[in-house]
């Protein structure tokens, strides 16, 4: 393996962490909260993609019939700022639907709605799309710089960055601020802190649109990478995003972020060394082992702690 | 015996008229029911044809009509663009009301009634330890000559008995154990193919395989053993979930249960030899009714007596309270090993069934997909209940069934019930309550104290 | 010989020493309490001995057999009982199973027995269920033996665990905080229960207990705990008035 071969599965391995913890931070912030499993939340991201690319579509229309002329970074910025309005409104809508009804209910029953939301989300989709897949807009023109004989586009960089930006951001939104401190204190008792006066079904609806918002940066960032959409295309990254964020410890916002570039680096160096077909079975095997001998993940605690049925 | 089913809770049925109603239906024994449908299903075998056409369907109706509702539903939500088919699939609708009156429900009640006194008397001649094997053959008897009449029937009935075995051997894992497993397509995988293999190998020709090593003649023999192989595999296969769950439970456990779904379908897909992602073919269908039946029969009776016996219970004592099951001398790890490696087991035979039914599997058929649709039938029916899961199955396949005309919204449809029924009722429709016939064990009614705090 | 002994049993949470070099002995037949304040290691000490918790520290032998590092099933079937302080029923289980359940470590019948419901498995479930509805009429309730332990009135629950603990048929039977939460009247119901526990099945009783009215009538000896270490020990008369416990409970005037 040349120094550009690793270097480029390398910088793969980055952006794939980068989404699965952008999508992982969505499972884990609810998680943390509620304590549920939100299995729509792949299908979110999957939302959040088709919505950027309307978006986009709608910024580039408006530009090109010249009502006012956008320069394609301002559509990029102004996509990813709508998309992630539009697609937190979806994850409350979401949350009062199907997750706000069954609060008292056993967990299991919620992880149920869940994932019928999603298959409810993808069937949509198709039924209102149709089966095409559709291809997103390149917004950002393709670059590629070489420094000592390593090759990376501007692309992949904006994607790393970007994520690693927000990720910032949401840490310290939730550090620094009293909502942040809101959510904190909820993730540390869910019943008692209701009665201090935290406003609960309010905490609830902004940990949806927050990781529905995140879901929906990834849902773009990814179309950018991949530009090919199809509804379908949340299920199994939704599924490996909750993977890793159980493998970084459920509700830890470091260990969200630490899964899902574990996550990353496995699959992409697992397909590097071996053949890629054999991505997914060497990749599970490994986090089967890990959960194994490391049952609560890298960041979580004890089961026992916090048990509530 | 005056009433069949030992008194069932539901709040439905509490008003008078309910009440009423329920009453003339209770007092009827079961064996009467078996009776009167398995009448009505000769009357269909002589009659049926001739009624559909005169009623204007085009044969007999496959599963009740249930497809004419879907169809009507379809047309109805294409609105005044569909005027001429709303009609036609109203008049279809309309014939199969009137053929499953004619044929199946006005003949089952009266038979029914008529063969009370009848029924009792035959019944205090014999022994009470019959009874439940009489009413399964009767019951047997009345599945055939239905289903044996149309192919389509056959095949329903057929995937009705493996969602059911799926279902039942999935609530053991999360019902009566409480923990979240996702790995049911995983272990019917391992089934499926290893029961396969080993048939293919065995007794077809086969491109991959070559001749038959055994005399094609011993198939049907040794296709039982072979689905006890399948299922053991699936139980050894098992120990992957079994092993980490002495350390972890919950949501840590679940992802377990996932990777190891991802796991045996990337296994499979990296096997050349039996097709790879593009599945495998030629098994012999040797899965026919009476083999699904018995097959289901069993899973049933042997997961209904665990949960039963005082042995079994540990279960729910692990489930409730692990710490107090451990001071309790429950061997915790024991009771985790055998409801996993049980579990695992009858999703291996259900996979090995499957398999023989349809004479084709490929990975994907067990991916992630598979195991929600029988996450779906359970908590549909009910957590910790046999007869939840049952009706949880059955309920789902003929839902599909009425929905099947509709296509793809099926899927929306599906989907937005199955959230209203959890959020009307989270325990699903059953859990944590039995409706069992009087006959099997002595009547011991669970009681619940009036809530105190 | 001592049933229960206990040498050097010393216990860490991370750095915090819940348990400090205790040590005991308990006879066949005994009635011994151990009391201290909230946080002393009292519930530990009987986490360590019931196997919950592995000590860091010390020796277990109960009849002659070394506990540390038995599994708690292990260690109750050697004929170790306990109660919860924080009560550990299983929600959606009725009385009777509770009471069945803990018969666990002697069934016979195994896995074939409960899959196919063999006539050995009939027979012993019929034994067990015998034995069960005698034990909940020992305790007076049997007439709540199929209700479902969730809803039931807590004297009740207690009374369903108390059972349960017998079932495990110890001869050395730990009662964590037995009238926790009841009322006087409760209170005098379950030290009469304790009593006749004690006097018809001969078993040696260890409690912890809070309500100093219960320890001092029914204890022989009490042992008083504060921090984890022993700090006072004999029969309920001297304990009354020793200082040191006096000062363990009420605390020490501050002298500024």
């Amino acid at each position: 393996m040349t120094l550009n071969e690793f270097a480029q599965h390398f910088l793969n391995a980055l952006q794939w962490g980068s989404f699965y913890a952008l999508i992982a931070l969505g499972y884990s912030m609810v998680y943390g909260i509620l304590m549920l499993f939100n299995f729509a939340h792949g299908d979110i991201f999957m939302a959040g993609a088709y919505i950027g690319l309307f978006v986009a579509l709608a910024l580039l229309s408006i530009s090109t019939t010249g009502i006012i002329a956008l320069p394609n970074w301002l559509v990029f910025i102004l996509t990813l700022v709508l998309a992630m309005i539009f697609t937190s409104f979806l994850g409350m809508l979401v949350e009062r639907v199907a997750y706000r009804p069954l609060r008292d209910a056993p967990r299991a029953s919620a992880a149920i709605t869940g994932l019928m939301v999603g298959i409810f989300l993808e069937t949509s989709n198709l039924l209102f799309l149709g089966a095409s897949r559709k291809t997103f807009p390149p917004l950002i023109e393709k670059t590629v710089y070489e420094i000592g004989g390593v090759t990376f586009t501007n692309i992949k960089i904006m994607i790393v960055g970007l994520s690693l930006i927000l990720m910032l951001a949401l840490h310290l939104f939730v550090r620094k601020t009293k909502w942040g401190m809101a959510m904190r204190a909820m993730c540390y008792d869910y019943v008692v802190v209701p009665l201090m006066g935290v406003p609960m079904n309010a905490i609830a609806s902004l940990t949806f649109a927050i990781g529905s918002a995140l879901a929906a940066v990834a849902g773009i960032l990814f179309s950018i990478a991949y530009p090919v959409l199809e509804p379908y295309m949340g299920l199994l990254i939704g599924w490996k995003a909750f993977v890793a964020a159980i493998l970084g410890g459920r509700g830890s916002i470091p260990g969200a972020v630490l899964g899902g570039f574990l996550l990353g680096f496995l699959e992409i160096f697992v397909a590097a060394f071996f053949t890629s077909t054999l991505r997914d079975l060497i990749a599970y095997s490994i986090i089967l082992l890990i959960l194994t001998f490391k049952p609560h993940g890298f960041f979580g605690e004890p089961y026992s702690a916090r048990l509530r049925l | 015996m005056k009433s069949v089913f030992s008194k069932v809770r539901n709040t439905a049925l509490e008003s008078t008229l309910g009440r009423r109603l329920w009453g003339s239906v209770a007092a009827i024994p079961l064996m009467s029911w078996l009776i009167g449908a398995l009448g009505a299903f000769i009357l269909e075998n002589l009659v049926g044809y001739s009624l559909a056409l005169l009623v204007g369907l085009p044969g007999i109706p496959a599963i009740f009509g249930l497809s004419h509702l879907g169809a009507l539903i379809g047309a109805l939500l294409k609105g005044v663009s569909g005027y001429a088919e709303v009609i036609s699939s109203l008049m279809l609708f309309l014939g199969t009301l009137v053929y499953d009156l004619v044929i199946y429900i006005i003949p089952t009640y009266i038979l029914a009634r008529l063969s009370v006194p009848l029924v009792e008397k035959f019944l205090s001649l014999i022994p009470a330890r019959f009874y439940t094997l009489l009413h399964l053959a009767v019951f047997y008897g009345a599945l055939h000559l239905w289903s044996y009449q149309d192919d389509y029937r056959l095949l329903v009935v057929r995937f009705i008995g493996i969602a059911i075995m799926l279902t039942v051997s999935l609530n053991l894992v999360n019902g009566y154990m409480g923990e979240f497993s996702c790995a049911h397509g995983g272990f019917m995988a391992v089934g499926a193919y290893v029961s396969s293999v080993i048939m293919v190998w065995g007794f077809v020709q086969d491109d991959v395989f070559g001749p038959p090593v055994l005399p094609p003649a011993l198939a049907p023999i040794a296709f039982p053993i072979v689905l006890i192989i399948g299922g053991l595999a699936s139980s050894l296969t098992a120990l992957a979930v079994a092993i980490p769950s002495f350390r972890t439970r919950g949501d840590y456990l679940a992802i377990i249960t996932l990777a190891f779904t991802f796991i045996v379908k990337s296994a499979i897909e990296n096997m050349e030899v039996i097709g790879g992602p593009r599945g495998f073919m030629n098994q012999p269908k040797l899965a026919g009714l009476p083999w699904v039946f018995i097959w289901t029969v069993l899973c049933l009776v042997v997961i209904y007596n665990y949960v039963n016996s005082t042995y079994g219970k540990a279960t729910c004592a692990v489930r409730d309270n692990e710490t107090a099951a451990e001071v309790m001398t429950v061997d915790t790890r024991r009771i985790k090993v055998i409801a996993f490696l049980t579990s695992a087991f009858w999703a291996g035979v259900a996979g090995g069934l499957f398999a023989h039914v349809v004479g084709y599997i490929n990975p994907a058929t067990f991916g992630i997909m598979k195991s929600a649709e029988v996450l779906a039938m359970l908590y549909l029916g009910g957590l910790n209940s046999i007869t939840g899961s049952i009706v949880g199955a059955v309920l789902f396949q003929l839902l599909s069934e009425i929905l099947r005309p509709l296509k793809l919204v099926k899927w929306v449809v599906i989907p937005i019930l199955l959230i209203t029924v959890m959020i009307f009722r989270p325990m699903g429709l059953m859990g944590f309550r039995e409706i069992r016939p009087q006959f099997l064990r002595p009547k011991k009614e669970v009681k619940y104290a009036p809530a105190s705090d | 010989m001592p049933l229960l002994q206990i040498r050097n049993l010393t216990h860490f949470f991370g750095g915090l020493r819940a348990v400090y070099n205790f040590r005991t002995e308990i006879e066949p037949g005994e009635l011994r309490g151990l009391i201290g304040p909230n946080g002393a290691g009292k519930t530990t000490i009987f986490n360590l001995v019931t196997g919950i918790y592995k000590p860091t520290k010390g020796e277990i032998i109960f009849n002659g057999t070394n506990l540390v590092g038995l599994r708690p099933n292990q260690i109750t079937a050697l004929g170790i009982g306990r109660t919860f302080q924080n009560l550990r029923l299983w929600r959606y289980l009725t009385a009777l199973d509770h009471v069945k359940i803990a018969f666990h470590s002697k069934i016979h019948y195994g896995l074939t027995g409960a899959f196919f419901r063999t006539k050995r498995c009939q027979e012993e479930e019929e034994e067990i269920e015998e034995k069960a509805r005698e034990l909940l009429r020992m305790m007076g309730i049997e007439q709540y033996a199929d209700y479902v332990v969730t809803g039931l009135p807590y004297g009740i629950q207690r009374k369903v665990e108390m059972a349960r603990a017998l079932a495990t048929e110890p001869k050395l039977l730990l009662l964590d905080e037995p009238t926790a939460g009841m009322s006087p009247a409760e209170m005098m119901e379950t030290m009469e229960i304790i009593e006749k526990i004690r006097d018809e099945l001969g078993l040696a009783i260890w409690l912890i207990e809070h309500r100093m009215k219960l320890v001092m009538t029914l204890c022989e000896t009490i042992q008083v705990l504060d921090f984890g270490e022993i700090i006072a020990e004999g029969p309920p008369e001297e304990i009354k008035s020793n200082p040191r416990v006096i000062k363990a409970y009420l605390g020490e005037e501050v002298t500024v």
